[in-house]
């Protein structure tokens, strides 16, 4: 039986379940015997039901250290010296990562 | 066909690095290489953006380590990220194929897989990055926007604040991280309406207070929809935001013909010069 992360993966690369209508896509996923959590979190199109069966770990989203892109001569943060500093100044060479 | 020559089998083993982007959307975005790399590794690093998206990479490998738990409130980013590097250079220096899976695109706004990198190959090791589909990717397909249209800056919201930058308004202004904007401690994952209030102060300078801000968060699990929302720029302050969201100006002004340089080309192409 597919379990929900099977799902997820399914409808991730599926064209048809990846952007059919959130009622079209409960009804596939309520014939196929698809669990509570995953049917409650499409058909309400709210994926922190998805919770229930999953669990919830927030997860931080920051991988960059918003110095504005002169990191390496940033304020030394280690060793518990986290007080806020002024921003390091610009060295042209390095410029900063874009998204 | 003989495949030994495609094994490394025969070769003494040797610690490499790979850094891999997931993409932003589970299960649509990952590339066959990338899954590969995270498949044929010993030990693979996670960096992710949703819980349940780190479920899904440890159904492809069976040690799968979430960097996560490094991050810690009143904790310095800078050095959560230089952890994330000496974890996954003892595993390289130790001899294992290691993999570092990031959310997005492993090389944009994101410290650790560049440096780790870096250190990698001094070091003598192999080292690789490997792209994934990054936000930007999707903004450009779920907002609609073309960067060749009118041109493109992006900026990390802060730059504005910390440096004096030019913005040019005939384009188009994309601005990330402005849930953290203003934040040089390193030691918050948020800000308040008062820094943003000091990005709008920037803006306005190049922008209307009533110029449209589009807010643009992309989906992260296949059953969402992209979050698409449409404010004026003097409301940005107060605007619920999350770190994940990103900022999207579209142009202000019109384009402006540069006349001279039109007339040189011109005097070149009746030269024959153009070519």
């Amino acid at each position: 039986m597919t379990d929900t992360i099977e799902w997820l993966e399914t409808i991730g690369k599926n064209a048809n379940l990846r952007h059919a209508p959130a009622e079209e896509l409960a009804h596939t996923l309520e014939e196929a015997g698809a669990s509570e959590a995953l049917k409650a979190a499409v058909k309400f199109e709210d994926s922190s039901r998805l919770s229930t069966e999953l669990g919830n770990k927030p997860m931080k989203v920051d991988h960059n250290p918003h110095t504005g892109g002169h990191e390496e001569e940033g304020p030394d943060h280690d060793d518990g010296q986290d007080a806020p500093s002024q921003p390091p100044k610009p060295t042209p060479s390095e410029p900063s990562p874009g998204k | 066909m003989n495949t030994t020559s495609l094994s490394p089998q025969d070769n003494p083993r040797r610690g490499s690095l790979a850094c891999v982007g997931l993409g932003m959307t589970l299960g649509s975005h990952l590339t066959p290489l990338a899954r590969s790399h995270i498949e044929q590794a010993d030990v693979v690093f996670a960096a992710l953006s949703d819980g349940i998206v780190e479920l899904w990479l440890k159904r492809m490998h069976p040690d799968v380590r979430s960097l996560q738990p490094y991050y810690a409130e009143g904790k310095s980013r800078m050095k959560t990220y230089r952890e994330w590097v000496e974890l996954m250079m003892t595993e390289v220096r130790a001899g294992k194929r290691v993999c570092g899976v990031f959310y997005g695109h492993p090389g944009i706004f994101a410290w650790s897989p560049r440096n780790a990198i870096e250190t990698a190959r001094a070091e003598g090791f192999d080292a690789h990055m490997e792209p994934g589909i990054s936000a930007e990717d999707c903004l450009y397909a779920d907002v609609g926007i073309d960067p060749g249209r009118f041109g493109c800056q992006h900026f990390e919201a802060s730059q504005l604040l910390f440096y004096e930058r030019r913005i040019d308004n005939t384009g188009y202004l994309v601005l990330w991280q402005v849930g953290l904007v203003g934040d040089w401690s390193l030691t918050r994952f948020r800000t308040g309406p008062a820094c943003r209030q000091l990005l709008v102060d920037v803006l306005s300078q190049d922008y209307p207070l009533d110029h449209e801000v589009i807010i643009y968060r992309g989906a992260t699990l296949p059953i969402e929809q992209p979050r698409i929302r449409r404010i004026a720029l003097r409301d940005l302050p107060e605007a619920v935001l999350t770190p994940e969201e990103t900022v999207v100006l579209p142009p202000a002004s019109p384009l402006k013909p540069n006349l001279a340089m039109r007339a040189q080309l011109e005097e070149l192409d009746k030269a024959g010069a153009i070519v």
